[in-house]
């Protein structure tokens, strides 16, 4: 079957997982297991005045208790990944009797067992000296810290607004958010003559060999990460967790694997999550739609222990033109563990306070909201005034409009009803998302058997990556989708990015595409002989020479040494220097774009949502969404359109359901499991409509590829709102907008 | 959790037995025990399966009274064609609860005995009456959109979760006990008990005892009858508010009514006061949101439940409204 680029190739992963033959960290065997489990603190803040391990150790079975008095090591130089290093948090637990959040590792019990494992990780007594604690932004005690660096300054914002005769004042909220991947958090250290291997769920294997090889003081061949599958990661498994540091030294000194499998409670603090925030939009536009001034305030959560924020104002700032911009951004640190990226950070966030107030300025103005965001479309990206590598804005509201059915829609709030008596309410909202590159390697190996090989470290969340970088090379060397094999998620393998930022595609598919190229040039020279491989092409699995005579791939290759032709290629974003490529390369974090000195480069998309609200009880149900992006070339329409889906629905989670509440007495989450953290079933989700609009960005980089991974969910929740708003008449600025903000 | 004995009992003399040992509990579908255990909840140093004991499975939804066995499960239950038609309350309160998996393994009889699904009961650290009684309760001054504000007490405000004990509580309900020291029949309103100051003990149910039956007296009002649940998503959720109504009509007016909630309470709640709202009047919208209101009439809302009344209310109009549609 052709499994070149733009072809809906079937996911190359899908059997093996379908199957269960995927062996996913936790699934790997390894003779002679121990197991750890996790006690973890009772208190948010605080002193650990007195550990006992004496009942923990008397339990049967028990092999040993790690604690801050029994750790007793000094790690090498490692640091929290905002800082240049890899780690979650800059705190590494075990290292102090300090307590800093709720849920902090206090002790790691390793036995024969994992039930004896758990009962003894009970059995650990602790008394703490506590002290106060706030886990909430908006408890009384807690600061806003300004980032001045963050701060768009263009026009004068202020007194714009002050003149405008139409205008929007209005914040937003939207809370802590937690990951829940399916698969939980674990790691699983296997030490074999002074090396260690982690079967660890990760986002970054590279990143993470990097990091380990630090703490542990080992040159980095002397350590592997191997994750080839993920049960879903959205940012949370791209750096170490400590406890994955905490198994690696219980294996060294058992001197046997020990695995680790984090129960789903202990998962919301052993590791990131999405912190909450607070967005003061304002938007002022004359009485004909011109927007005059564009301004945003947001206070994002971050930690004591670690300063941490995702701007989304120089985000939104790049979605309308407007002669005056003033972007603000800073910092509420409260008593929790290190938040961290999850799916659009800094956009699902930010743009559902966003793109909610550029509704409002709809409604003030008496205007359709898609003719408002068309009008006020920008040539140039309205910050700096580069010209965007594509933006395809327009097209993709003009098609989701014709979808979705736009035009049949009333404005007035109310006015539409189903025949079922259920309130009616369309509305929509703009998406974008930076495309951004990594450095990445490929290899590429086409064998005399037909087969070609893509190795790559980079990774599958469930993606596609499988599909997708094998679709680039099978596109360039013409080999049909059968004979292509992909390994991905092996810190062995050629390094790859993170799987961060939606850079997979286009980065390590840009390098499998410069080295499948390479593999090229190499067959049509072997086939040339001694002649012009310039007037050799590569054809159906044929090699065809000036004479139009086709030999066989596997003929030519026969005659090359080795009976095959083997090419590893280092790639680079246009932008970047090669210091920053061979510092990514060797597990840095090195991100090129969105914006360069000659351009803006950033996904686009418009989405709609229909809701139908029960007009007595006020329970909102999503029937129906739809999304048209715009993301450069698209290599797999089938696992895009999937990606985009997912996106999608995790938005409509965001808008109604997805919440970590916080006990502010107590300073610690509330929800800790599936049944208190909801996010949607099947039976929420009705019709979704997913298209992408053609585009060629030949600037992006080679294969022309832009963010397909995380656009989905940023214009979602504000869509939501929007079609809320429009049913009902109640605007809800926070999210998620449950029954009781609309029984009035 | 704590190391047990785990005992497969094969006839329910053999089971009563094992039950009456010393540290013993009973398992059935195991969808609540297990997780109890696993949260250090419940710590038995026996643990009686008796999930595939025969003859306690059995249901008959056609005589005068209506007999549940204690085994059955909730998925078979659900589908009988029977109760569907002239109970159709009972039925969907079973089908619109947690999920197809777990009500293929859940029973009626560990249904009734699941217990608070209550954050600060289940987390096993904070404070709560119920798990350590004495510590008193974080819900008060925590999160307590989830909590209750009918039957609470200041020592537990932690509602009754189930949704088919909610419905329940709108018929004439028992439930049957066994032990080795003989049986005996408990009115379901009797059954759980009120919190009060011991809200440590949540059923009449004594170690040793097994339920092995519910029993509904036949009511013709079962055919006007449905359950409304109010829940953040649409499947695979607890109710935020719940309501049974089931009416006698004679035209639009209604002689005889039912009405339960469920979501709200520290038990399954039978409301009276709405009863008397509804009963001898006209059935509109307004004597239906009438009727709703006086069933919150006792609420004591907390911080973040008060809302609950008021949807409350509403939901309880809606049953009443679609009720009085069923033929
Ligand atoms: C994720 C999840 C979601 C859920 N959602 C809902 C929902 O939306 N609505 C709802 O109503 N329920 C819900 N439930 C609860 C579920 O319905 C109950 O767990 C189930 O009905 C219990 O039945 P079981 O047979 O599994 O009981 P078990 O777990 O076996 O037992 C439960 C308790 O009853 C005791 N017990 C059981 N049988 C007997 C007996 N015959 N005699 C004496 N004691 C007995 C046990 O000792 C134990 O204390 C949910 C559960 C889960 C796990």
């Amino acid at each position: 079957m052709d499994g070149s680029i733009g072809v809906p190739v079937v996911r190359r992963d899908g059997a093996a997982k379908t199957s269960g033959t995927a062996l996913y960290a936790a699934d790997f065997p390894h003779a002679d297991t121990a197991y750890a489990a996790l006690t973890t603190s009772t208190v948010t803040r605080g002193r650990i005045i007195r550990i006992d391990t004496t009942e923990a150790e008397a339990v049967p079975g028990v092999q040993m208790v790690l604690t801050h008095h029994s750790l007793n090591e000094t790690l090498g130089e490692e640091t929290f990944v905002m800082k240049g290093g890899h780690m979650q948090s800059s705190f590494m637990p075990l290292t102090s009797d300090e307590v800093h959040y709720a849920g902090q590792i206090v002790a790691l019990v390793v036995a024969d067992t994992q039930e004896a494992a758990e009962e003894a990780s009970r059995k650990v007594s602790v008394d703490y000296a506590a002290q106060h604690a706030s886990a909430s932004i908006e408890d009384a005690d807690r600061v806003e810290e300004p980032m001045d660096d963050k701060s768009i300054d263009v026009g004068d914002a202020e007194a714009a607004f002050d003149r405008a005769p139409v205008k929007v004042d209005a914040t937003y909220l939207t809370p802590a958010q937690h990951h829940n991947p399916i698969e939980l958090y674990g790691a699983t250290a296997v030490w074999q003559d002074g090396k260690l291997l982690v079967n660890a769920p990760s986002q970054w294997v590279v990143g993470n060999q990097a990091g380990l090889a630090a703490i542990f003081g080992l040159p980095m061949d002397d350590i592997r990460v191997e994750s080839p599958y993920l049960g879903g990661g959205f940012g949370a498994k791209a750096t170490i967790l400590p406890h994955t540091v905490l198994v690696a030294m219980a294996a060294r000194r058992l001197g046997r694997p020990v695995k680790l499998v984090v129960p789903r409670e202990t998962g919301f603090t052993v590791s990131s999550f999405r912190p909450a925030t607070r967005s003061r939009v304002r938007l002022a536009a004359e009485q004909d739609g011109t927007i005059v001034a564009v301004m945003h305030d947001e206070a994002a959560q971050s930690a004591v222990i670690d300063h941490v924020a995702f701007p989304a104002t120089g985000v939104t700032a790049r979605m309308y033109a407007s002669p005056n911009i003033r972007m603000r951004e800073s910092t509420i640190a409260t008593d929790v563990n290190t938040p961290g990226f999850q799916r659009a950070p800094a956009e699902a966030p930010g743009f559902f306070g966003f793109e909610s107030a550029v509704d409002e300025l709809a409604v003030a103005l008496g205007m359709d909201p898609i003719e408002l965001r068309i009008k006020n479309e920008p040539v140039c990206d309205p910050v700096k005034g580069l010209p965007w590598s594509s933006r395809s804005l327009v097209p993709c509201f003009r098609r989701g409009a014709e979808l979705f059915g736009w035009n049949r829609r009333t404005p007035e709030v109310g006015s539409m009803t189903t025949p079922d008596g259920m309130l009616l309410g369309w509305g929509c909202a703009s998406a974008t998302y930076p495309s951004a590159m990594c450095p990445s390697s490929a290899r590429v190996k086409l064998s005399a058997d037909g087969t070609c090989v893509v190795s790559c470290a980079a990774h599958d969340l469930g993606t596609g990556a499988y599909t997708v970088l094998g679709q680039v090379a099978a596109d360039v060397l013409g080999v049909p989708d059968e004979l292509v094999r992909v390994h991905l998620g092996d810190s062995t393998l050629p390094s790859g990015p993170v799987a961060g930022g939606s850079v997979t595609t286009g980065s390590a598919g840009s390098a499998v595409h410069m080295a499948a190229l390479a593999v090229r040039e190499r067959l049509l020279k072997a086939a040339a002989g001694g002649g012009d491989p310039a007037s050799f092409t590569l054809a159906g699995g044929h090699v065809i020479g000036p004479d139009s005579h086709g030999r066989p791939v596997a003929e030519v290759l026969a005659s090359v040494t080795g009976g095959m032709i083997e090419e590893t290629a280092d790639w680079k974003p246009g932008s970047m220097s090669g210091d920053q490529m061979r510092m990514g390369l060797a597990g840095g974090m090195a991100f090129a774009g969105p914006t360069t000195e000659t351009h803006a480069s950033y996904s686009f998309g418009a989405q709609f949502a229909e809701v139908r609200v029960d007009p007595l009880l006020r329970t909102v149900r999503v029937s129906r969404m739809v999304g048209v992006f715009a993301c450069g070339r698209i290599i797999n329409p089938r696992t895009a359109r999937s990606n985009l889906m997912g996106g999608m629905i995790w938005g409509a989670s965001f808008a109604l359901l997805e919440e970590t509440k916080v006990d502010r007495p107590r300073a610690r989450f509330a929800n800790t499991d599936l049944a208190g953290y909801h996010f949607s079933t099947n039976a929420d989700i009705g019709e979704v409509v997913v298209e992408t609009v053609d585009e060629v960005d030949t600037v992006v980089n080679a294969i022309g590829a832009k963010a397909v991974g995380e656009i989905g969910i940023v214009g979602m929740p504000a869509a939501i709102a929007n079609a809320i708003y429009h049913a009902t008449g109640v605007r809800v600025r926070k999210t998620p907008i449950l029954v009781e903000d609309l029984l009035g | 959790m704590q190391p047990f004995t785990y005992v497969r009992a094969d006839s329910l003399d053999a089971a009563l037995s094992e039950a009456s040992q010393p540290g013993a509990a009973i398992m059935a579908g195991g969808t609540t025990m297990v997780d109890l255990m696993r949260g250090n909840l419940a710590a038995p140093s026996r643990l009686v399966d008796i999930g595939h004991l025969p003859g306690l499975s059995e249901i008959d939804t056609t005589g005068p009274v209506l007999r549940f066995g204690a085994l059955a499960r909730m998925a078979d239950v659900a589908e009988d064609a029977t109760l569907l038609r002239d109970y159709p309350a009972l039925s969907e309160s079973l089908r619109l609860a947690a999920s197809q998996q777990l009500r293929n393994a859940a029973t009626l009889g560990g249904n009734i005995l699941q217990r608070t699904r209550c954050q600060y009961f289940r987390d096993g650290i904070s404070n709560c009456n119920k798990r350590v009684p004495g510590s008193g309760c974080s819900a008060l001054d925590g999160e307590n959109r989830e909590m209750g504000l009918l039957g609470t007490s200041d020592q537990c405000v932690a509602t009754y979760p189930g949704d088919w004990g909610a419905a329940l509580a709108a018929f004439d309900t028992s439930v049957e006990l066994r032990s080795v020291g003989g049986s005996r029949t408990v009115p379901f309103a009797q059954f759980h008990l009120p919190y009060g100051d011991d809200p440590a003990h949540e059923s009449v149910v004594q170690p040793g005892e097994i339920v092995t039956a519910i029993t509904v007296q036949a009511m013709p009002a079962g055919r006007k009858s449905t359950y409304v649940k109010v829940r953040d998503r649409q499947s695979y959720a607890y109710a935020v508010v719940s309501a049974t109504v089931a009416l006698e009509m004679d035209g639009d007016t209604v002689t005889s009514a039912r009405v339960s909630l469920g979501g709200v309470a520290s038990k399954p709640w039978r409301a009276p006061e709405a009863e008397a709202v509804l009963t001898g009047r006209t059935l509109t919208e307004a004597v239906a949101l009438e009727a709703g209101a006086a069933a919150f009439a006792a609420a004591r809302p907390l911080h973040h439940n008060a809302f609950k009344i008021e949807l409350g209310r509403r939901a309880v109009a809606r049953a009443a409204l679609l009720a009085s549609k069923r033929t």
